[in-house]
């Protein structure tokens, strides 16, 4: 179980000769996950959702905020202790193509960790070499014949694999994967995103999953959480489902009216919201964060920041002083 | 009417390119055939491996060694065959003629030089008499496109954000007013927003201008947002080809239908996304005869493991699939079989 609350994060952009300037990434943000749960965070490029990530991997600072694990406060914790509790929580590259060493077999690349993990549990060299084979069967591909290969030899939908598996090495209880499919061919894409629904159910691993595509944020599981991130903050959070078929924040509608429509299958969305592009607009930072893009802006959202809450007939939470229920997803056609 | 100022009809006939690999030559397009029609958005679908690439760049008769045409002709209205072109002959008609727009996450912009400098690079090239107006075109086509002209001509690639660099690709892909554009992955590691305008001004641009465009792509999203027909490809062949809603609504062959499964959808039910078992074939585990896709089909039958299905025409469109059924005999079928 991991509590996050509060957490910010700024970089210090390098300027011209006036100086630099801090660009938020994160502006407290709050999130848990428990044992096998789905969480997905979306948003566009930008939006502070890898950064998250990495903090909740344990490989990024932050300036403020708390991160609790099964109960320990990290801040309470010397690096090295930090280091153990972080260890739980791995996370799973972008890119399978660079997330793995060229010059090191698939064998080499997982008996490193194992070796660690036999030391830390005091079991044999033997357990670990049958555990590299049991962990590539458990995420489909045949020991046999990717154990004595290099990376390059493999297909990406076969890196892929062998980067969860290496994740899987230290019996992680949280994955972090970020944009895990999106460099994968589409027909192999679904099957990487059955495998972690799989670890989920068989072994209890939560997934934390960073992605802009929504649709496969469905195919995790349907008591997952979605978290919509907006420029480092969350403007909308419920589950999955809800959100997508009926989201309140009309940066959510934005997001999920940009979605490609399947014509032929599918028709637009009656409620659809023209899709704004983004603004650079690090700047100004009074009033709704969203506000310059929103076509539903008032007076009151260009003064005053809302707070993410839940009002009355919701039943997800939203930062957004006027929420409104639209259904802006594609419908199908029937025929 | 000048050849210049309407969009071309574009007709690839029987291409094979292969390349040469320690195993031999194998080929990376198997004597493919696909037509353009004129002012028309087309959509190139296809894997990694698929050969959609390999195509694309026929269109400019650009496959670099090891490949290399062995067979068949590009077409190509007020061109004639761009296989056959070479030397200076074969520069003027790129950019003049066809525009190609590289994928924005690659580096097809030069680091070292600013946009506006690059245009001025490109006209000299193309022997442009007149480069104020080059420029002033060139604003006004940024400018069309939500841009402020002025600025990106003085910046960098790296002040610029993705969407903005893949309209750049556009505007350089334009400015020489070619009528015949190639999109090669035109929103691969673009966000949905940014996407979805970027496929909104492309739709705009192609209509506004009068062109003929191809849009290479794996993602059966971005086809089905902006395309007239779509191309699917699979180890080097155009197993399924025809109008975009027919293609989506009720796809033909297995590898179409297997595709579209395997998208996660925001509305229906998720459990009915698929995944296609197997992998795409490469170039060294292609089949030498037969279906290319039999290993992975569900309609698989005796006949796929010796015979490659001729595509053949089933109504509104082009499948290559022996498990399909011919449309009732046309004079135009008739003739393929003779």
């Amino acid at each position: 179980m991991i509590i996050a609350t509060g957490i910010t994060k700024s970089y210090r952009q390098r300027g011209n000769l006036l100086g630099g300037r801090d660009v938020r990434a994160l502006r407290g943000v709050d999130f848990a996950i428990g044992k096998g749960g789905a969480v997905t965070f979306i948003g566009e490029s930008g939006c502070g959702k890898t950064t998250l990530g990495r903090i909740a991997a344990g490989l990024e600072t932050y300036d403020s905020g708390e991160i609790v694990i099964d109960g320990v406060r990290m801040s309470s914790l010397r690096h090295r202790q930090r280091q153990a509790h972080f260890r739980r929580i791995q996370l799973i590259h972008q890119d399978p193509y660079s997330a793995l060493n060229p010059t090191r077999t698939i064998q080499q690349t997982l008996d490193a960790p194992l070796a660690l993990r036999a030391r830390q549990t005091g079991r044999s060299k033997a357990w670990a070499d049958n555990r590299a084979a049991e962990l590539l069967t458990l995420v489909g591909i045949d020991p046999g014949y990717v154990l004595p290969r290099y990376p390059h030899q493999l297909s990406g939908g076969m890196r892929q694999r062998v980067v969860i598996a290496r994740a899987l090495t230290v019996d992680p209880e949280v994955l972090v994967a970020d944009e895990s499919v999106s460099m994968i061919d589409v027909s192999l894409r679904l099957g990487i995103l059955a495998l972690l629904k799989d670890l989920r159910e068989r072994l209890g691993v939560s997934v934390l999953f960073i992605t802009h595509d929504i649709a496969t944020a469905r195919y995790l599981g349907d008591d997952g959480e979605l978290y919509v991130i907006y420029r480092g903050q969350v403007v909308e959070r419920g589950a999955t489902e809800t959100v997508i078929s009926a989201p309140v924040h009309p940066y959510t509608q934005s997001l999920l009216s940009a979605i490609p429509v399947l014509r032929g299958v599918e028709r637009p969305g009656p409620e659809r919201v023209e899709p704004t592009e983004a603004l650079d607009e690090s700047h100004a930072d009074t009033g709704c964060l969203f506000a310059r893009r929103c076509p539903f802006r008032t007076e009151r959202c260009e003064s005053e920041l809302p707070l993410l809450g839940r009002d009355g007939d919701t039943t997800q939470e939203h930062a957004c002083f006027h929420p409104r229920r639209r259904s802006v997803i594609p419908v199908e056609v029937t025929a | 009417m000048t050849e210049s100022s309407s969009a071309p009809g574009v007709r690839v006939r029987d291409l094979t390119v292969v390349y040469k690999t320690p195993a031999g030559e194998l080929p990376a397009l198997a004597g493919v055939s696909l037509t353009l029609a004129p002012g028309t958005i087309t959509g190139l679908v296809g894997e990694s491996g698929s050969g959609k690439s390999t195509l694309a760049f026929s269109l400019l008769n650009a496959v670099q060694p090891p490949g290399r045409r062995s067979a068949g002709s590009v077409e190509i209205d007020g061109i004639g065959d761009v296989s056959q072109l070479a030397g200076d002959d074969l520069r003027r008609v790129r950019g003049r003629q066809v525009g190609y727009v590289f994928q924005a996450a690659q580096n097809s912009l030069n680091p070292l030089k600013t946009i506006g400098k690059q245009l001025l690079d490109l006209g000299r090239s193309h022997e442009v008499a007149d480069l104020p107006a080059l420029v002033r075109d060139a604003r006004a086509l940024l400018g069309r496109m939500g841009l402020d002209g002025g600025r990106v001509l003085d910046s960098y690639q790296h002040e610029l954000s993705g969407g903005m660099r893949q309209r750049v690709g556009i505007m350089l892909a334009l400015v020489l007013n070619a009528h015949l554009v190639v999109l090669d992955e035109p929103t691969t590691a673009l966000d949905m927003i940014t996407q979805a305008t970027i496929l909104r001004i492309v739709q705009e641009v192609h209509r506004e201008r009068g062109l003929t465009t191809l849009i290479v792509t794996h993602d059966m999203g971005v086809a089905a947002e902006v395309t007239d027909s779509i191309a699917v490809m699979y180890g080097g062949r155009v197993v399924e080809h025809g109008p975009t809603t027919a293609v989506l609504g009720s796809p033909r062959h297995p590898y179409t239908q297997g595709l579209i499964r395997a998208i996660p959808r925001l509305s229906g039910d998720i459990a009915e996304a698929r995944a296609l078992p197997g992998r795409p074939p490469t170039l060294g585990t292609m089949p030498a005869q037969g279906c290319v896709f039999r290993e992975r089909c569900p309609e698989r039958r005796e006949i796929c493991d010796s015979v490659d299905p001729a595509p053949v025409a089933v109504g509104d469109r082009r499948v290559a699939c022996h498990a399909v059924e011919p449309a009732p005999a046309s004079a135009r079928v008739r003739k393929e079989c003779a």
